[in-house]
């Protein structure tokens, strides 16, 4: 059975978001302003975990923000040998089965997720 | 995350591969729900908050580690990178052709080493009951063990020089400020004290720790052992570890 909140819970939270955090992406990336209504998460009924209050949820951004399935790596020596990561350039770095892996923070921080396959293990990396 | 927070976990739930979305927000933080079962869980911890999957959790694997790239080469040479289609900027130049977030710089707008940072509405109305022993926007390094969950703010850092040692689980504990990052950071060590020298942070038993890698006497990089970690705000890691000690309190 899948439940769907409504009402004040899937109020406009994503737009509230961006009006204090991040405006500016509204006017600078006309593509991410056409999807910014938060979508309606399909929730099953339960159980919660104990102390866990659902009415407290929020679905802000649901929708706009989407995993990187990894399906591709390359040599970071090589990305900033061709310029395309500077030396000062953040990023977040997990341990795969197949070694370290290095995500750009600034993409992480839309992704939120990423998720892929290394070392036939799989692995996530949440931000 | 406003919060800052990362880790890395296994999306396997017995035995079968999940995948993941973030979906929303509960207590300021992300929370992740699996396309298979719609199972809401916490990014922090892996635990599952809400669904058919209660009682279970994924399986933490490492830290998921801020730094740059002088540090990540440091680490391992041979490091591997993915990027993804979506904006990001380096060196002062535009890259990615999908739109991102902030405009390619919300990494930064919500880096816990801004100090205007501050928490929106649609993220306060989510939050539970607030453990106001610290500021709500205060920054810091939380670490956790299966025994221990404790908060290092960074004033306490700065105030012990940016280097120190303590324990965590009856182990000896390297809690530092990375000079190259001006990230704070946990390594479990045998040395007893520790002072920062520059960009290195000199311990008692002859190593080093510089860009955030233990060199033994010969300058050889030794393995590190580092417990849970993440750069965080205050109020997301007291929520979600309720109770947690404050180190120097």
């Amino acid at each position: 059975m899948v439940l769907r909140l409504r009402g004040h819970q899937y109020s406009d939270a994503f737009s509230a978001l961006l009006k204090t955090a991040a405006l500016f992406v509204l006017l600078s990336t006309p593509a991410a302003s056409q999807s910014n209504a938060s979508k309606a998460v399909d929730l099953a009924d339960g159980p919660a975990k104990p102390g866990f209050d659902i009415t407290r949820f929020r679905n802000a951004g649901n929708g706009t923000f989407q995993t990187f399935y990894v399906t591709k790596t390359e040599p970071l020596r090589g990305a900033l040998k061709e310029r395309r990561v500077a030396e000062d350039t953040r990023v977040l770095v997990t341990e795969t089965a197949a070694g370290y892996l290095a995500l750009i923070m600034d993409q992480m921080a839309f992704h939120h997720m990423a998720e892929g396959r290394a070392g036939n293990q799989d692995w996530l990396a949440t931000f | 995350m406003v919060c800052n927070s990362g880790t890395s976990l296994v999306p396997v739930v017995g035995g079968k591969l999940h995948h993941f979305n973030y979906v929303g927000l509960y207590d300021g933080l992300a929370v992740m729900q699996d396309q298979e079962t719609k199972t809401l869980w916490g990014h922090i911890t892996g635990e599952a908050l809400y669904g058919p999957l209660v009682g279970r959790r994924l399986t933490q694997t490492s830290n998921l580690l801020q730094m740059n790239v002088r540090q990540a080469l440091t680490v391992d040479p041979n490091m591997q990178i993915a990027i993804s289609d979506r904006e990001y900027f380096a060196a002062g130049t535009h890259f990615g052709s999908a739109p991102g977030f902030g405009g390619g710089r919300g990494a930064e707008r919500w880096a816990p080493n801004n100090p205007n940072a501050q928490l929106s509405p649609v993220f306060v109305e989510t939050l539970g009951k607030e453990d106001t022993r610290r500021p709500r926007m205060d920054m810091g390094l939380g670490v956790w063990t299966g025994a221990t969950r404790r908060y290092y703010p960074m004033e306490l850092l700065r105030k012990r020089g940016d280097a120190f040692i303590d324990q965590i689980d009856s182990r000896n504990v390297l809690i530092y400020v990375e000079p190259e990052t001006a990230t704070p950071a946990a390594i479990f060590v045998t040395a007893k004290v520790a002072t920062l020298d520059g960009l290195e942070v000199r311990l008692d038993n002859g190593t080093v720790v510089r860009m955030g890698v233990v060199l033994d006497r010969r300058g050889r990089q030794l393995p590190i052992e580092r417990p849970q970690q993440i750069f965080t705000r205050w109020y997301g890691f007291a929520l979600t570890f309720p109770q947690c000690e404050i180190a120097g309190s």
